[in-house]
């Protein structure tokens, strides 16, 4: 109708330089690792080449090397997620709902500070604790202990990883413990259910988001982590990040190395999917619990 | 049980020492105990590597892991070895690019995510979150054969150039992080503002420079800052894209892992550490300023 709105552009407009970014400098690239996966590396010095298209690529990273490595990747995701759940949620609950209110901030900063420490010289913190000639490793020895011989190993870059991912699980979990709030907790209590059951039955539930935000936020980062196992875990390398870059850094085998990446993410995809069943199996029985409790409940 | 918490509360002592009480004080319940003890103990947990390293800059050794004496020798290398000093600049100059560059992005993306919602807002929220959650290496791994066919194949020479490899590398996540952060903080807040200045005749530039920009700040402000610590910390992505010649900070310590680690590496490690602590510190009080809660700076701060 009038001059002002022939001149409006589309609602997305703003959203177009983002977008054509991220889709020339991620989007594009992705795609075009999928496709080098098909081909094949020619000649030692060649890093792909795709006239002959292929499974050949796929065929050869299903080794016994990779399956160990995979295995252990698994592994330590797995584990190392169970254990940021394990360690940080009763600091997420306390921090939300038991600690004083005027400190909240002072310990989301304290949670904060060594998410935001390079995460490289954290690790390398730990090195120099765990290392058998450290200061921690000496005293134990002074007191007859063994000298430490956790380092190069795969719990040592199980500790690193729970270690480096614990604040990515204690924030979003303090951020659902706190959004259930203290008021209608009291009134379970009030309702009389014992603190066992307000948990079970309110303050879980309610939080249940939170927790599945912060369990993705831990796994898949650690999956592909291969900062952590190069420096706890030693050269020799067991973390299929580490496979996937020397394919890339050192191997120059591009075809391959793309291989992996895809068979990395598809392992992360398939392995969320297998937890989002399991838990929803778990869930069953409490679900069914719930619902025939409701039915009491005038609406 | 609400009372009772409150009397707990009220009789706590001002020292919670781990002195034995006295036997009519009324305590908090045990499992209360159990988790403030337990919160104590990951707190100290966390802060363990940091300290050490913080400890450690202020070895004289020639290995970082074997301390030797005290002093500031290793403080002293920043200025003695143009390779540190350069690595340290490189990740300064690309941590500023990129986050300024991500912020610009993430703000108009973020604005037209709140403001102008249609059927495009799901695709592309979703595109913005398989960006975020895309393991680093993939990215990495990916972007690389982008950069030597942009670079080699095709012969535009500014994408050989280190500073913007590295600020191409740094600037996707981040995008993301900035365009949630800006999206939130506007969604929150209705459009009243804007309508008014449109009825007021404002043309619509006006409008979003005036009012839309100015609502949006504290969030633009956090989502800068935020990218420079990603970029600062971004070990993956760098060490895949950098060429020889503009190695940043991470990278070099990456590299320093191989060929043995000296005492400056946690000297830099240090400053680098007051900075982002600086750089954070700054967030959480403009954030504050604009009246979050400590739960919604906790949201904002861990990018979602």
């Amino acid at each position: 109708m009038k001059p002002a709105q022939r001149r409006r552009l589309p609602g997305f407009a703003l959203a177009l330089p983002a977008w054509l970014w991220l889709f020339v400098f991620f989007l594009v690239p992705v795609a075009v690792v999928f496709w080098y996966s098909f081909g094949y590396k020619p000649g030692l010095f060649g890093t792909h080449a795709n006239d002959v298209l292929s499974f050949d690529r796929y065929a050869e990273v299903f080794t016994p090397t990779f399956f160990d490595t995979f295995r252990n990747t698994l592994w330590i995701g797995v584990a190392g997620t169970l254990l940021c759940f394990v360690i940080g949620a009763p600091i997420a609950y306390w921090m939300a709902l038991k600690a004083p209110a005027n400190l909240k901030g002072l310990l989301i900063a304290l949670v904060l500070v060594p998410f935001w420490t390079n995460f490289l010289v954290r690790t390398i913190g730990w090195m120099v604790v765990l290392s058998p000639e450290g200061w921690l490793s000496t005293a134990l020895q002074s007191l007859g202990f063994e000298p430490f011989s956790i380092l190069h190993t795969r719990s040592a870059v199980l500790f690193g990883v729970v270690y480096n991912y614990l604040p990515l699980m204690i924030l979003p979990l303090f951020v659902a413990f706190d959004r259930v709030g203290e008021v209608v907790r009291e009134a379970s209590k009030d309702l009389g259910a014992t603190p066992v059951r307000t948990f079970m039955r309110v303050t879980f539930p309610l939080a249940r988001p939170g927790i599945v935000v912060g369990v993705l936020l831990v796994y898949i980062p650690l999956m592909g982590d291969y900062i952590t196992a190069t420096v706890l875990g030693g050269a020799k390398g067991n973390m299929v990040g580490q496979m996937l870059a020397s394919q890339f850094q050192t191997a120059q085998n591009w075809a391959l190395g793309s291989a992996m990446a895809i068979m990395l993410i598809l392992m992360i995809t398939l392995s969320i999917a297998a937890m989002a069943v399991l838990a929803w199996l778990i869930s069953l029985p409490f679900r069914y619990q719930n619902r025939v409790r409701l039915e009491g409940v005038p609406a | 049980m609400t009372a009772l918490d409150q009397t707990a509360e009220a009789t706590r002592a001002p020292e919670t020492s781990a002195a034995p009480a006295p036997v009519h004080r009324v305590r908090k319940p045990l499992a209360d105990r159990l988790l403030k003890g337990w919160s104590i103990l990951v707190f100290v947990f966390l802060f363990i590597p940091i300290l050490v390293i913080v400890i450690y800059s202020f070895n004289t050794g020639r290995l970082l892991i074997a301390f030797d004496q005290f002093g500031f020798d290793s403080y002293a290398a920043l200025f003695q070895k143009r390779t540190l000093s350069d690595a340290v600049m490189i990740s300064l100059i690309v941590g500023a690019l990129s986050s300024v560059f991500a912020a610009a992005l993430g703000t108009f993306a973020g604005i037209a995510l709140a403001r102008k919602p249609g059927k495009w807002t799901f695709w592309f929220v979703g595109f913005l979150l398989l960006v975020a959650v895309t393991p680093d290496i993939v990215g990495a791994v990916s972007l690389l054969p982008m950069l030597v066919f942009l670079g080699q194949d095709m012969g535009l020479d500014f994408f050989n150039n280190g500073i913007v490899r590295l600020t191409i590398g740094s600037s996707l996540f981040s995008i993301a992080v900035v365009t949630y952060i800006v999206r939130a903080r506007l969604v929150g807040m209705p459009a009243n503002l804007e309508e008014a200045s449109a009825d007021l005749y404002s043309t619509p530039v006006r409008t979003f420079r005036k009012v839309t920009l100015p609502l949006a700040m504290p969030a633009i402000l956090a989502g800068l800052l935020l990218s420079f610590t990603f970029s600062l910390d971004d070990t993956i992505v760098a060490s895949f894209v950098q060429v020889s010649g503009s190695t940043p900070w991470p990278v070099y310590v990456l590299s320093a892992l191989r060929s043995g680690l000296r005492p400056e590496i946690a000297a830099v490690s240090t400053i680098m550490l007051v900075i982002t602590l600086v750089a954070l510190a700054v967030v959480a009080l403009v954030l504050k300023r604009a009246g979050d809660s400590a739960t919604d700076i906790a949201r904002t701060m861990s990018g979602g």
